[in-house]
């Protein structure tokens, strides 16, 4: 979960989503949404129900798990009376009993009301509305580039199998989907913001910048640049080998050979032929890669100290800076689970098979 | 729309997304180039605002913009850390020590123009005794004041309840406009952080953005001369090595105790093959020490936790200590930044620091073995010395904390040292929070600590008091540092407590040093140095404190170093003229739009042929 390229990893190409079939090949586009629909939709959706409740208890525990008294952080290398420490203590609600700060933690989240972060001193819930911008940015702009790279290298890898084309980029985008993520931010940093010096190193925006709305949206721009290319180059090769594999799986169908027959030149055959089949299986992977969007960037946020909910995370981690965390935890993953839900009525719309069971 | 125009609309936004990333890697420059005319001075920082108001802060950031935006009475010197005038010209103490008097300085005002008198300073200290907020949050030093008067706009009475001249001195009450202040419903709460925030002092906050920067704006009628920046801004990375690496593409000026862990020697030794940055090996506040576990006990004396019976023996603590070669852990682990410590107070605090006065244990493992072997510590067949007359072993458990690094490795050199003993230590890494549950409940044999010492050493001091041993046993009262209660001790606390002369005060402090040092509760390993970098073709003239081999950032009472800070004007403006990057920019879009057509008439003929 905290890395990028993890989360890109449990749905790719070694790991196809859970019980998704190859994929629907000539399937009827008119099969009837008959009243199965409402049994599906029950069990899907139930299950999501249960595994957000779930999220939401063991959050409030997991947390609790860091060990360490919070004050001990609040006044690191600062010596505290007791009285101030009891103050403090009441300050942040630390002295209520246990079963009553679990409740308050629940009433709170069902009702958005986060609480207060231990280290900045505010609502949660204004922390994560002020950062969310800037990592839907971040991660929509590297999702959108790297489901699109991906497919495109991964139809043509897949069309040209064993081909020095196909070699080449499955070895460089499994190279860059296991370096780290971290790694490879610093070097990205080194060699375009240290060396070539054509963008900046940290940040969203520069202090400096005037405050009208064009002079605004080049900077953001120009800082956006680093983070995307890092987050893009990591998580891309998810995408090319789910396409590649696509690819192969109708490689050797029997239409294919027909639109050849009808004297299609063989960019045609792969374009209007191969692609448009290839492509269904791997719509749920698209959905999945939304669900992602919003934890998806938590290393690449932190290399380049993007303002966004990942940067966040990884400061609440260090101080640690508890109310945040679990805020952020059921956040992350209540946004997997709807998409994974999503996917899933999403497949009863396209994928025959399951309506037919 | 069939799948195919759709992966093509897909590619095209992709290549049209990377070719006008080009464009703004040129563009941008240029049109921050623009706004060159304001002189900012750029410090890297990790930390989070807790709160800008001066009263409730705890963090070293907010410290900080506090001392820039705000002032106090007397302010901390940049040459030794001795009280020098700040917004009072000159104070006396009565002979009772229970009434100080102060001259405010006349002429100076706050930064939205109002004048600023001795009723801001009488409202303030008044905030501190009658506001119960911020009375709890400064108790200490708050439950002694008794009334803060303002006979006139240049006088300023404090009365104490009991002398406190050093609190009196070096505690920073920071002075608050009453003019701004009185229309908060509560000044301890978050009115206090609207911006821009009005102060005295050189440097204003005016501008935050979480976790982006904050930005202090010059007080161009600072009584004291304008500053030699226009702005002071703190900017925001995560990473250490990307503030590096930014340091050194001229993106920020100074790298130093901003982040949190500061430089290491390897970053430090980077950035010295630099060409434009100035690095600073300065003097610390900080100490590094093992506290042993000689016996964790109650105010009533009930004892706790379960720490080795040895270790309550001064004779094996001082074996222990006659057993480290400092010198050896400060060339080793800290690449020779640092210094040997004596006891409690680093030397950079020149004036309180004991030196040791030719008293100290030498490094002597022979020696050590001989004290062990006298007080009956024999050894077993193993190797491993017993309790005197048989009995237990002497295995220690040695908790270092899992994050840092250095700590290790002084745990391998101890470990080696302290087996030559005949000591048996189980070293183990312990994540920080679980290191201080265990250690306040007595649940250890030896443990790293380390502390921050400030230029009034008594909140220090005062850790080793037996007032403030806990009276629960279940590690919840954490204010004594290692459950030292030494009567001798105390009496010496409460003297330098209201000494007013520094010399007899120092004498004081010193001898308290000494009796931590012999009595060995905790052994002092080093005193840490603050490694720092700035760029010296754009920063120059900051004043370091203490002045002999000071610090820029972490300074205290007073941002010596930010004010006295100028623009130095070695060169121009350090990159390309901005038609420059305007041409380059041109080009890369007449570029990119070549290649969007090129791409489109491709697809129109590829339909043609179909």
């Amino acid at each position: 979960m905290i890395d990028g390229s993890t989360t890109a990893g449990g749905s790719s190409a070694e790991d196809p989503p859970a019980g998704r079939p190859g994929g629907p090949r000539r399937g009827s586009r008119h099969g009837r949404v008959s009243s199965g629909f409402g049994w599906y939709l029950f069990k899907h959706a139930g299950g999501a129900a249960v595994s957000l409740l779930l999220v939401l208890f063991s959050s409030f525990f997991i947390f609790r798990l860091i060990a360490g008294d919070p004050i001990d952080q609040l006044t690191k290398e600062r010596p505290v009376s007791p009285e101030q420490r009891e103050a403090m203590r009441a300050e942040l609600g630390l002295d209520r009993p246990m079963w009553q700060q679990f409740w308050d933690y629940i009433a709170g989240t069902l009702t958005l009301d986060l609480g207060e972060s231990f280290q900045y001193r505010r609502p949660i819930f204004d922390l994560i509305v002020e950062r969310l911008p800037a990592t839907l940015l971040l991660s929509g702009t590297g999702m959108v580039l790297a489901v699109a790279l991906g497919f495109w290298i991964g139809t043509r890898s897949g069309w040209k199998q064993g081909s020095r084309f196909d070699k080449g980029q499955v070895a460089t985008g499994l190279l860059l989907y296991s370096a780290p993520t971290f790694w490879l931010g610093m070097i990205v940093i080194l060699v375009f913001a240290r060396f070539l010096g054509i963008f900046p190193v940290n940040g969203m925006r520069s202090p400096s910048t005037p405050p009208d709305f064009w002079s605004q949206a080049v900077d953001i721009g120009h800082h956006l640049v680093l983070p995307v290319l890092t987050y893009t180059a990591v998580v891309y090769a998810g995408y090319l080998m789910i396409m590649r594999s696509s690819i192969l799986d109708e490689i050797g169908s029997d239409y294919l050979t027909t639109a050849r027959a009808k004297g299609l030149r063989d960019d045609e055959v792969r374009r209007r032929h191969a692609v448009p089949n290839a492509l269904l299986p791997t719509v749920t992977l698209v959905f999945l890669a939304l669900g992602s969007v919003v934890n998806g960037s938590i290393v690449t946020e932190a290399v380049f100290s993007w303002p966004g909910l990942g940067s966040l995370f990884v400061q609440s981690i260090f101080y640690p800076d508890r109310p945040v965390l679990q805020a952020l935890f059921v956040l992350f993953s209540s946004s997997t689970i709807l998409a994974v839900l999503c996917a899933e009525i999403l497949y009863w719309f396209i994928d025959p098979r399951i309506r037919r069971s | 729309m069939n799948p195919h125009a759709l992966t093509r609309r897909c590619l095209s936004a992709a290549a049209a997304l990377t070719l006008s990333a080009g464009a703004l890697a040129v563009a941008a420059p240029g049109a921050a180039a623009q706004e060159n005319d304001v002189d900012t001075l750029m410090i890297a920082t990790n930390q989070e605002v807790d709160t800008f108001n001066p009263f409730k802060r705890r963090f070293t950031i907010t410290y900080e913009t506090s001392m820039m935006t705000y002032e106090t009475l007397v302010r901390i010197g940049a040459d030794g850390y001795e009280p020098v005038p700040g917004l009072a010209t000159e104070w006396t103490e009565s002979e009772d020590g229970l009434t100080w008097t102060f001259t405010i300085r006349e002429g100076s005002t706050w930064s939205d123009g109002e004048p600023l008198t001795a009723q801001d300073a009488a409202y303030t200290y008044n905030l501190l005794i009658e506001n119960q907020a911020i009375h709890d949050w400064n108790i200490d030093f708050a439950a002694n004041l008794v009334s803060a008067e303002a006979p006139d706009d240049t006088t300023f009475v404090l009365t104490l309840a009991e002398p406190a001249p050093a609190e009196v001195l070096y505690r920073e009450v920071y002075i608050v406009p009453e003019h701004v202040w009185s229309t908060y419903p509560d000044p301890s709460a978050d009115d206090a952080n609207r911006l821009p925030l009005v102060g005295s002092g050189p440097f204003q906050v005016t501008e935050y953005e979480t976790d982006e920067f904050i930005r202090l704006e010059a007080n161009e009628d600072y009584w004291d001369g304008a500053p030699g920046f226009d702005e002071v801004v703190y900017d925001y990375y995560v990473e250490t090595d990307a503030a590096v690496a930014a340091l050194e593409a001229g993106e920020v000026d100074i790298v130093g105790s901003g982040m949190q862990g500061g430089l290491n020697p390897a970053q430090i030794g980077a950035l010295e093959s630099q060409g434009h940055v100035t690095t600073n090996d300065a003097q610390g506040r900080r100490y590094v020490s093992l506290t042993l576990n000689h016996g964790t006990v109650t105010q009533d004396g009930t004892e706790f936790g379960d720490g080795h019976p040895a270790l309550k023996d001064p004779v094996v603590r001082t074996a222990m200590h006659t057993a480290i070669d400092k010198q050896a852990l400060v060339d080793t682990v800290l690449d020779g930044s640092g210094t040997p410590a004596t006891s409690l107070i680093p030397s950079i605090f020149e004036q309180w620091h004991w030196d040791g006065g030719g008293e100290l244990v030498e490094f002597d493992i022979d020696a050590a073995n001989r004290m062990l072997d006298d007080a009956g510590y024999a050894r077993g067949d193993d190797g491993i010395r017993t309790m005197p007359g048989g009995g237990e072993p002497l295995r220690f458990r040695f908790y270092h904390h899992a994050d840092n690094t250095a700590y290790a490795t002084v745990v391998e050199f101890v470990t080696e040292w302290w087996a030559e003993l005949g000591l048996d230590i189980e070293a183990e890494a312990i994540e920080q929070g679980t290191l201080n549950d265990l250690a306040y409940l007595g649940e250890f044999d030896i443990a790293f600590s380390g502390w921050g010492v400030g230029p009034n050493p008594t909140e220090q001091l005062g850790m080793h008091t037996c007032a403030v041993l806990p009276t629960l046993t279940d590690g919840s009262e954490r204010s004594s540092e290692n459950s030292y209660c030494n009567p001798e001790y105390d009496a010496l606390h409460e003297q330098q407590k209201v000494e007013s002369d520094p010399a007899a005060r120092a004498e004081l402090v010193k001898r308290q040093q000494q009796l931590l040092y012999e009595d060995a509760p905790v052994i002092w390993l080093y005193y840490q140095n603050v490694l720092e970098a700035y760029n010296h073709d754009t920063v120059t003239d900051m004043r370091t404190q203490p002045a002999e081999g000071g610090m820029i950032t972490g300074q205290q009472g007073f941002t010596w170093s930010y004010y006295t800070a100028r623009p130095s004007n070695t060169e121009e403006d350090g990159g390309a003229p901005v038609w420059v990057w305007v041409a380059v920019a041109a080009a890369v879009v007449v570029a990119a739009a070549g290649a969007i057509v090129f791409a489109m008439r491709r697809k129109q003929t590829a339909d043609e042929r179909e």
